[in-house]
């Protein structure tokens, strides 16, 4: 049976690869790089032009495996600068350990960013006042400032955000830092899931970007941010491979943008966030 | 540079052009098979199983409208769509409801629009509701929110009513769930259907035709193993994410439910319009590597061939 990427999207009403292609799309959110050969395969075919890794040097520690995958890791950022950027995880509970590990990944060595993931070690969330060290010399750096952000309904009485994890933090949680740190770019991951109440949350500070990766394609969710946030601070990711490219692409084709402000969304705002340090460490970029 | 100040630059900068070079398309093979677009023809059309006329309770839906849903689903080149209810949801006037939804496809669906109304089991009188569906509107199916209805699948009332539909040689599609629940509002708390108990009921029933819609979510795994192993039970697609999904979860290899593959022929095209965008189904063809006859399969050959057989 021939297996060839039968369908034509061209047909369908969709973009062609071509047209993705000239959008010059640029994924923030990208989770492949324990596979990356295979998942780039798909990449490929969706005409996606740059994934940035969010997991680089993932195991913190001096053990065998955290030194194989770091090296791994090196040496994929070394090898695949034509498409491949990376960003490191932090964690607000070890304040010193993540000042040191962006000092030797972003510094000296080859990450442009950092991540806040959704758990640390000590539920310690983005707006605590452990962050701003971090943020300090993240700003120094000129690094990417990246925080996955959720809003979780649940509680008694139940509540938008009553079902929160201790630790993963809200854009409620994001505005607050960014009170405190008004020059500083940040972005808010997953558009805080519920897209609603969270796009409200940092509406008001323009020194924060939205990016919608992760949550179901919900029509109307990239209307709604550029209405509220206006089209120059969406910036776009993929999530993949546990999301998908169907799933991310569709929410900013669903939305009623021109070919300008698509391209925008895609690839453009990130590049004005990311190209400054990416030159820096070497991307022909 | 002050950040503050960057951010205005850029937005001026981001105006004028594109600042950087272009890109050089290094990992851009064109001789790979990847990069090139199909050949799959579009003269089938595609048949979406899982549409919904009518408001959405929570949220204005840019397709919300009955005639702009219809324009979007032709310009993709669908030419059937199964069309459920969101007055489904909550109303108790089941008929009622069901009466609207068959009006609505009938006078505004050009005749692409295919009704399938509700029945809620623990309500009284259902009965006469499925038999209305039936005799009265002549939809094919009917589409069950136990979720919403509150019931479970080994309710005895379900049980009845699968019976009954079966016998009139209904399709039966259950929605698995409508929303992600961690998005519900406050006030509204709807748990996902549990599927466990269809397999052993339908080994009672084997003339039953059931669909599950919006299912990925939360049938995966022993779950999704049951269904494929123990059932004939159909699935739409329009949850089923993870890169390449479909071309995965064919070959048994997506995380869903690894080392199982599913059946092309159960897999049917639906969309959940107009709650997601219809690109989002369509993509997944887009991104996953498939034979031309999968591909057909699934887009419309799949769900043609469920509703016509008898």
């Amino acid at each position: 049976m021939n297996k060839s990427f039968a369908f034509n999207p061209g047909k369908f009403g969709l973009p062609t690869r071509e047209e993705l292609v000239e959008l010059r799309i640029w994924d923030l959110h990208y989770h492949g790089i324990n596979n990356h050969e295979t998942v780039m395969k798909y990449v490929n075919r969706m005409g996606v032009e740059r994934v940035f890794s969010l997991d680089i040097g993932r195991l913190w520690g001096d053990s065998p495996e955290a030194e194989i995958v770091s090296e791994r890791d090196r040496k994929l950022l070394r090898e695949n600068k034509d498409h491949l950027a990376g960003l490191i995880r932090i964690d607000p509970s070890r304040v010193d350990e993540s000042l040191e590990r962006m000092r030797e990944w972003i510094q000296n060595g080859p990450a442009i960013g950092i991540k806040y993931a959704n758990r640390n070690q000590e539920d310690i969330n983005c707006s605590h006042p452990n962050n701003d060290p971090i943020i300090e010399l993240a700003d120094q750096l000129g690094a990417v400032i990246y925080i996955h952000t959720w809003i979780l309904v649940g509680g008694e009485p139940r509540r938008i955000d009553g079902g929160m994890k201790t630790g993963e933090s809200t854009p409620m949680d994001v505005a607050e830092l960014a009170r405190r740190f008004p020059d500083v770019i940040l972005i808010c991951g997953h558009q805080g899931g519920d897209w609603e109440p969270g796009i409200r949350a940092i509406r008001a500070f323009e020194n924060v970007f939205l990016e919608f990766s992760g949550g179901d394609p919900e029509s109307g969710a990239v209307d709604f941010a550029v209405q509220e946030m206006g089209v120059n601070r969406l910036v776009w990711g993929g999530h993949l491979p546990s999301r998908s490219y169907a799933n991310e692409l569709s929410k900013v084709f669903d939305a009623d943008l021109n070919h300008e402000e698509r391209k925008k969304i895609f690839g453009s705002n990130l590049r004005q966030i990311a190209v400054p340090i990416m030159r820096k460490k070497g991307y022909d970029v | 540079m002050n950040r503050r100040r960057f951010i205005k630059d850029t937005v001026l900068l981001a105006a004028l052009a594109t600042p950087f070079q272009p890109w050089k398309g290094i990992h851009s093979d064109e001789k790979t098979i990847s990069s090139i677009d199909g050949t799959l023809s579009a003269d089938q059309g595609l048949i979406d199983t899982n549409i919904h006329l009518f408001p959405y309770p929570f949220r204005e839906l840019k397709f919300g409208n009955t005639n702009n849903l219809l324009t979007k689903l032709k310009k993709h080149n669908v030419t059937e769509a199964w069309a459920g209810s969101f007055y489904s949801l909550f109303h108790k006037n089941i008929d009622h409801i069901n009466s609207l939804l068959a009006e609505e496809c009938r006078t505004k669906g050009e005749g692409m629009l295919i009704p399938f109304g509700t029945v809620n089991p623990v309500f009284p009188d259902w009965e006469e509701d499925l038999r209305r569906c039936h005799e009265r509107y002549e939809m094919p199916g009917i589409r069950l929110y136990p979720g919403y209805h509150g019931y479970t699948l080994d309710n005895d009332h379900f049980v009845c009513l699968l019976q009954e539909a079966s016998a009139r040689n209904l399709l039966i599609q259950i929605a698995i769930d409508i929303q992600d629940e961690r998005m519900q509002h406050p006030r509204v708390d709807v748990e996902a259907v549990d599927v466990t108990p269809l397999a052993d009921l339908l080994k009672d029933l084997p003339s039953a035709r059931v669909q599950l819609v919006n299912p990925f979510r939360h049938v995966r795994g022993e779950r999704l193993k049951s269904m494929i192993e123990e059932t004939d039970v159909r699935f739409e697609i329009s949850n089923l994410d993870n890169t390449a999904a479909i071309e995965l979860i064919l070959k048994g290899e997506h995380p869903y439910v690894s080392g199982v593959p599913f059946p092309a022929e159960r897999l049917l095209f639906g969309s959940h319009m107009p709650y997601f965008p219809l690109e989002n189904g369509l993509f997944k063809f887009m991104e996953s590597a498939l034979s031309q006859d999968e591909a057909e399969a699934i887009m419309y050959r799949n769900a043609s061939e469920f509703k016509e057989y008898t």
